[in-house]
């Protein structure tokens, strides 16, 4: 089957509004589907945790349902990551994630707030979460929470967001071929097709004829260079310097160092790690 | 999940609600001890971050009095049981967690702390 093209969306009306209908209430109806094709961590983020000291604690901001939450497998209980979900039923799912018997830490809560002790963490995650976001001020913001969650002198953060550069395997197509490259992005429908066997049976017209039903989610589908842009913008906001740690700096100077900024299977990743003098 | 691992991370974050925000205060709450396994480098590596007086003064109120005062600078394997079954096999299922400088109240369900603020609460 070749790649279907997404409807674009329009994004109307207060940003808030519009996130709550067309992405909090769909990953509340669909959590148990979406979460059954949801298991396989992606490398990347696997060696990132893997990557971690013992004894750190982190901030898994988005969490879904919480697969990154039982990493590293070989030292289990040696870091603890906190799974933040806006999505109940999504975090009902995650708090046993990875196994019926463990029992993960997790908590309901927005990723444009900080409900925790200032720069507490030792690291933060953010996959596949800033892209249903719906303007790119909020995007922002939520890059803004995620470096004041972690600590000044070492956190280490990494971030994934679905580009609009999609690979040959995808299903989804972004930009038609005749379509000129954007810089900031595109706001795109994703269809979900809930699985019929997991369907609730209502009163839904769409159920009587068999069909199954379609919910439909806002992402906004990142253009190259502009994840590692937002990262930028918000380390600027917060005062951040914006290269590596130098033996001649002064005293009490706080930066913001971009490890790795790559593309990996139709995705956009940031690596930072934050320094102090 | 709400254990005092996860407490003594968690600040009101209330609008306006910068100072004396912490530790959230529990109230009216249904304790369960599940058994994790312990991992003593976990401790040992987690321990610069805990806010000791906060957890141990949620840990008396919870009726857990086996912490010292003061975080001891050597530690053996006794005291380090006894963090570990602190932080990490007391969970907090039911109950609510209350700032103590706005009063803002975070209920728990289901052992999950709903951290979320109606729109005019945030800041
Ligand atoms: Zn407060």
């Amino acid at each position: 089957m070749p790649p279907r093209a997404l409807e674009v969306a329009k994004v109307e009306g207060r940003p808030e509004t519009y996130e709550d209908q067309n992405v909090h209430a769909v990953y509340d109806e669909i959590a148990a589907h979406f979460s059954s094709t949801r298991y396989k961590p992606w490398p990347i983020i696997a060696k990132f945790i893997s990557s971690l000291t013992t004894g750190w604690v982190g901030l898994d901001s988005g969490t879904g349902n919480g697969k990154y939450l039982p990493l590293p497998l070989d030292r289990p209980g040696g870091i603890w990551t906190i799974g933040l979900d806006r999505s109940r039923n999504l975090l009902e799912i995650a708090r046993t994630a990875g196994s019926f018997s463990a029992s993960r830490e997790v908590v309901w809560g927005n990723v444009l707030d900080n409900p925790w002790r200032p720069g507490i963490f030792d690291y933060a995650i953010s996959i596949a979460t800033i892209h249903h976001l719906a303007t790119h001020e909020r995007r922002r913001l939520a890059v803004k929470r995620l470096i004041q969650s972690i600590s000044p002198s070492h956190g280490r953060a990494l971030i994934y967001v679905w580009a609009i550069e999609q690979d040959e395997l995808s299903k989804r197509k972004v930009v038609s071929d005749n379509e000129t490259p954007s810089f900031t992005g595109k706001d795109v429908i994703v269809p979900w097709v809930l699985s019929k066997n997991l369907q609730v049976p209502s009163n839904n017209s769409s159920d009587k004829n068999g069909e199954p039903q379609v919910y439909h989610r806002y992402y906004h589908m990142f253009a190259q260079g502009e994840l590692s842009r937002l990262v930028i913008e918000a380390a600027e906001e917060l005062g951040l310097q914006l290269e590596h740690k130098r033996r001649d700096e002064g005293q009490n100077v706080r930066g913001v160092e971009i490890v790795q900024d790559g593309w990996e299977r139709s995705n956009y990743y940031v690596e930072l790690r934050l320094w102090q003098t | 999940m709400v254990r005092l691992l996860t407490h003594n991370l968690l600040a009101c974050h209330a609008k306006d609600c910068n100072t004396n925000n912490f530790p959230l205060q529990f109230k009216d709450v249904q304790l369960e001890i599940r058994e994790a396994d312990f991992n003593p480098e976990f401790l040992k590596g987690f321990m610069p971050k805990i806010d000791w007086k906060a957890l141990v003064d949620t840990a008396r109120q919870l009726g857990d009095t086996s912490l010292p005062l003061e975080q001891p600078e050597m530690v053996d394997d006794e005291f380090l049981k006894n963090l570990h079954h602190i932080l990490l096999e007391i969970h907090v299922e039911e109950g609510s967690m209350t700032c103590p400088n706005c009063g803002h109240v975070y209920p728990i369900s289901n052992g999950i702390p709903n951290m979320l603020l109606a729109e005019h609460e945030i800041g």
